[in-house]
């Protein structure tokens, strides 16, 4: 099993541009130190029609309301951090909204990963080799690179990302790798609820019994750390 | 104290909407109905234990690192948030952003209701 820098062709030029934008690296460690609804309340916004910041704070009162943390607090400056950011996001477009979000994820999904592994062994947009096998044309979004204990992450915004091809290439490296002897472990990351991932994953066949899912309430597990549900 | 059986049927209704807009994308109709199925059932479940919880005693909302937390009592704002909430759902005109508010819209609601989010 090897791994290999994806191919700069041009799609991946126009995507590294969206990655390297310094709103997404914004995002990005405001959300890996984020509440689970201030996760989901930057979900809503990135999902939303509503520009102004006002509304929102209508609509989640637990974190801006009368039983919200303290105004000053550390706790509500997070939580309007995350609006800010969230309305810089959905404010530039459908099409270029959605490619944020992506990159959000995946930058999310490398801060929390850099708090259980070492950073040198966390990569963004790799494929895995194997040999006498056809290499995947979609690199992975993040892999992570230790020898005997590697790990392969495919990362969306919403449950309606997963695919059954997403599927099959998750399950095909895991088990290429075993029939190298290597260990591989696949990992869906997908920036929304269990509950609607898990009615996504119930209209596919493709196998996943060998792929661990982390959803929006589980995030913080990818560092190692406890989360609110169990995946 | 706030109904809030009533103010989630509000929601109910909305999600309602946002069904007929997203089953118009034929590949995802079973889809979007499932996910009505499970989101309108855990909103009405959270709903009819509401009363329950908002005279319980008050806990701090829980990081997203811990373990689930007792659910707060609804926020006075609670009214509003879910109005503002159901006239943000009904804001949507694209039918695959429809798709994406049938999962962010209960999630939202369930946040304003002071409930873990899923």
């Amino acid at each position: 099993m090897r791994f290999q820098d994806a191919a700069r062709d041009a799609r991946a030029v126009v995507y590294a541009g969206i990655q390297a934008d310094p709103l997404v690296a914004r995002a990005a460690a405001l959300l890996a130190d984020a509440t689970a609804a201030q996760r989901v309340l930057a979900r809503a916004v990135m999902n939303g029609e509503s520009d102004a910041a006002e509304p929102w704070r209508s609509m989640f009162p637990t974190l801006f309301g009368s039983v919200a943390a303290a105004e000053g607090s550390a706790e509500r400056d997070r939580s309007e951090a995350i609006l800010a950011v969230s309305l810089a996001v959905a404010t530039r477009g459908e099409q270029v909204r959605s490619q944020f979000r992506g990159a959000i994820v995946e930058a999310v999904t490398e801060l929390l990963l850099a708090r259980r592994v070492a950073a040198d062994a966390i990569r963004r947009e790799r494929r895995i080799l194997f040999d006498g096998v056809p290499a995947e044309i979609h690199p992975y979004d993040v892999t992570v690179e230790t020898p005997g204990a590697a790990e392969a992450y495919d990362c969306k915004w919403g449950a309606r990302g997963i695919s059954a091809d997403v599927l099959h290439q998750l399950d095909d490296a895991r088990g290429h790798a075993a029939a190298e002897g290597d260990r591989l472990l696949p990992v869906l990351v997908i920036f929304d609820a269990r509950r609607s991932c898990e009615v996504r994953l119930a209209r596919h066949t493709a196998p996943r019994t060998g792929t661990r899912l982390v959803t929006i309430e589980t995030l913080d597990r990818l560092a190692g750390r406890r989360a609110e549900a169990a995946s | 104290m706030t109904d809030s059986r009533a103010l989630v049927e509000r929601v109910v209704e909305a999600i309602g909407r946002l069904v007929a807009l997203g089953e118009t994308i034929e590949d995802e109709w079973t889809y979007v109905h499932d996910l009505e199925t499970v989101w309108v059932a855990r909103l009405r479940a959270v709903a009819a234990g509401s009363g329950a919880a908002a005279h319980g005693a008050a806990a701090p909302q829980s990081p997203s690192s811990s373990h689930p937390s007792p659910a707060l009592p609804p926020p006075p704002e609670l009214e509003a948030a879910l109005d503002r909430l159901v006239a943000e759902a009904d804001m949507v005109g694209d039918p695959h952003r429809a798709i994406d508010w049938l999962s962010t819209l209960p999630q939202a609601t369930l946040v304003a209701l002071g409930e873990s989010a899923w």
